[in-house]
């Protein structure tokens, strides 16, 4: 039976790759639009709105001012939401998921540190944008210079004011030695940024992967179209294996479609994908999920033609919903959630944490668990179905 | 069912193919009722009807392309079945319409197939050769099929069901919409092919390629054999009657109904261009037959009286022409 559906993927395979349109809508669109968006679309954006969460583990009169003024002031410009949360746990949560873009931490005896002078930090948890997470940091940064300006302003007052006071004295010493009390932390998340060339090359190659495997969904109306499924059924094969011969045949599209993409936007682009190894395997996890969905979208239509139509609108409906077009962090929490149905956001998810840092495995574990499961549902209904077009009409 | 004596070739050699009963249902209509042959190895067997008297039906449960709801079928001593590989594997089957790739060359399209019956490496490479000079498109192999004439197409359609020198080569209408050329060319194939010894089904609504290829005929209509023999004795079935074909113009229909009055006359039927007309002794019954159409002023353009075929048994048997 592997036999004969290698013979009959072969054939799918070979015509496919004859076929311009599968070049074009497979491998060139894709290319092309990753490049494009990656050069033309800037580091920021006229529009730009993003969702902060904080975390006030001071519940101090300066970390109040800092809630209430100044991120109360960002928010006031429309440029972030910004939610309270009760737990440092929870608004790391909040930015793995990708509910908030950026997590401010305001750390316990915060007020105290700077009113006696002492050293403090503000701690920021990056998520997924770059931009995010930057004016995270420029306005904590902002908070920090003035809070620092303002102790020295006030501790010169204290040191030429001629006052006695040996705790007096000592802060405002300690004041004017140290300028910026508050340190900025940055930390990332395990969500960790793609670098533009990254996310929009893989942005298209998961959205355009839907075009490479639907070639193999469409093989078997085609064939029906074409007057050649008779001869197949007729031919003394298993005809299981019509149906995993196109199967297997939308896998190796899909993953030529992706593996060119990966290596295009390296080699031309210096996108930074993450180990080859972990990268393949959510590749291949990404590609079984598109076709089990494609084989699943497939076998409503009737006709090649029909199917393909069917296939373009969800391949674009489920990009759109998946992050692809609207990064999630920008997006409302109803998208952010509706996103989670998509192989395309679990995808850009573990393209995300592969882009950076050491990742292992197991950092991509949910990835690779979600786009299996989805590839494995979908594969099964669609296999189911697809045996029903089995029958010539 | 008429029933008529099994010829030389059925009694003498095995059967190749054997069917019992078979019958299909599509939703309220029943396609195939009751259909059961046989056909022995060097037959050719014709299954002549009208479209859609269940012929493609047939052919496609014979060939295990579509499942039967009742009925056997055995080819080559094995049961066959929609999955059953090992008697598909007896069978090459050249499908009514063009079943090839038109994006792949003629020598792949041949390769692929032949994979599928499991040839492989020198084998199928010769084996391609000599399919590709058999259907005289050695020089074109390296072409892909789409710039194929629709001859072409058909011959290398037909090529590839010779691919695995199948025991039982099931041929369904291959010559419609051919050329006279080519449809020449393959009935001549055929006939070799039947020389060569293999059994060969074929289906057909020409009845001239019937009478020219097969052994022996089925008679089939509304998805039941009704008669089955060889020409001969088929033709016997109509009882000595004559066929008088009257092109003509006019009130046709009152024309009919006169001609059926005329002593003799067995049949009538109306079509298109004129009348055909059954009856005995068709010499003596002409000048009246000529006045009953005259009679209405119809104008008679040809008249031809023909010795009994198929056609006539077909009319015979069912009151309607093969072509309606």
């Amino acid at each position: 039976m592997l036999r004969t559906a290698l013979v009959i993927s072969g054939r799918i395979v070979r015509q496919r790759v004859r076929d311009r349109t599968a070049l074009i809508f497979a491998i060139l669109t894709p290319l092309g639009l990753a490049l494009a968006f990656s050069v033309l679309i800037p580091n920021d954006f006229s529009s730009f709105h993003t969702r902060f969460v904080v975390v006030d583990q001071d519940a101090g009169p300066l970390a109040r001012v800092f809630v209430d003024d100044v991120l109360g002031g960002v928010v006031a410009a429309g440029v972030a939401d910004v939610d309270t949360l009760g737990t440092e746990n929870a608004a790391t949560e909040a930015v793995r998921a990708g509910q908030a873009s950026a997590a401010i931490i305001i750390p316990a005896g915060f007020s105290a540190a700077i009113q006696t002078g002492a050293a403090t930090e503000l701690r920021i948890l990056g998520g997924e944008y770059a931009i995010s997470l930057e004016v995270a940091r420029s306005v904590a940064s902002r908070f920090a210079n003035d809070v620092g300006a303002v102790q020295l302003m006030v501790a010169t007052a204290f040191m030429t004011g001629g006052t006695t006071d040996p705790g007096t004295i000592q802060r405002a010493q300690a004041a004017m030695a140290d300028p910026s009390p508050i340190s900025i932390v940055t930390q990332a998340t395990e969500r960790l940024q793609a670098n533009l060339a990254t996310f929009y090359g893989a942005a298209m190659a998961i959205m355009f992967v839907f075009f490479a495997t639907q070639y193999g969904a469409l093989a078997i109306l085609a064939d029906r179209q074409a007057g050649t499924l008779p001869r197949l059924l007729a031919a003394p094969i298993a005809p299981g294996s019509i149906v995993m011969g196109a199967s297997l045949a939308g896998l190796v599209l899909g993953l030529i479609s992706m593996t060119v993409l990966v290596v295009a936007t390296t080699v031309l682009q210096g996108a930074s994908w993450g180990p080859p190894v972990l990268v393949a395997l959510l590749i291949v996890a990404a590609v079984i999920a598109a076709m089990g969905i494609s084989m699943v979208v497939s076998s409503l239509a009737r006709t090649a033609q029909q199917a393909g139509g069917l296939n373009a609108i969800v391949a674009f409906s489920m990009a759109a919903i998946g992050g692809v077009f609207v990064p999630l962090s920008q997006a409302p929490e109803t998208m952010v959630g509706l996103a989670q149905i998509t192989p395309h956001a679990w995808f850009l998810r573990g393209i995300d944490t592969l882009s950076g840092g050491s990742p292992g495995i197991a950092d991509i574990a949910p990835s690779l668990a979600v786009l299996l499961g989805m590839g494995i549902v979908t594969g099964a209904i669609g296999l189911a179905r697809a045996r029903r077009t089995l029958v010539p009409r | 069912m008429v029933a008529t004596q099994p010829s030389a070739a059925a009694t003498v050699a095995a059967p190749i193919l054997t069917c019992n009963g078979l019958r299909k249902r599509f939703g309220g209509r029943q396609a195939v009722d009751g259909v059961g042959f046989e056909i022995a190895q060097g037959e050719t067997y014709g299954l002549l009807g009208p479209n859609g008297a269940g012929k493609t039906t047939t052919i496609s449960i014979v060939c295990g392309i579509l499942a039967r709801d009742e009925g056997t079928v055995t080819v080559a001593g094995q049961p066959l079945d929609v999955g059953s590989t090992k008697a598909k594997g007896a069978i090459g089957y050249v499908p009514q319409d063009l079943a090839i790739y038109p994006d792949l060359t003629a020598r792949e399209n041949l390769n692929f197939f032949g994979r599928l019956y499991g040839m492989g490496g020198r084998d199928l490479a010769r084996r391609v050769d000599e399919i590709l000079a058999v259907v005289d498109l050695a020089d074109r192999a390296k072409e892909r099929t789409e710039h194929f004439s629709g001859g072409m197409k058909r011959r290398l359609n037909i090529g590839i069901g010779l691919l695995h020198t199948p025991q039982l080569l099931v041929l369904d209408e291959p010559t419609v919409g051919v050329d006279p050329q080519s449809r020449n060319a393959i009935l001549s194939s055929v006939e070799a092919l039947s020389a060569e010894g293999m059994g060969i089904l074929y289906t057909t609504h020409y009845m001239e390629e019937a009478e020219r290829l097969c052994d022996r005929v089925g008679i089939i209509d509304e998805g039941r054999i009704i008669a089955e023999g060889t020409r001969r004795e088929l033709v016997a079935l109509v009882g000595g009657l004559d066929k008088v074909a009257l092109s003509a113009t006019g009130n046709l229909h009152d024309a009919a109904e006169a001609v059926r009055a005329v002593e003799g006359v067995e049949d009538v039927t109306q079509h298109e261009d004129g009348i055909d007309v059954l009856v005995a002794e068709a010499r003596w019954r002409l000048a009246a037959i000529m006045e009953a159409v005259s009679r209405d002023g119809v104008s008679i353009r040809t008249v031809e009286v023909v010795e009994p075929d198929l056609e006539a048994v077909f009319l015979h048997l069912t009151g309607k022409a093969l072509r309606e």
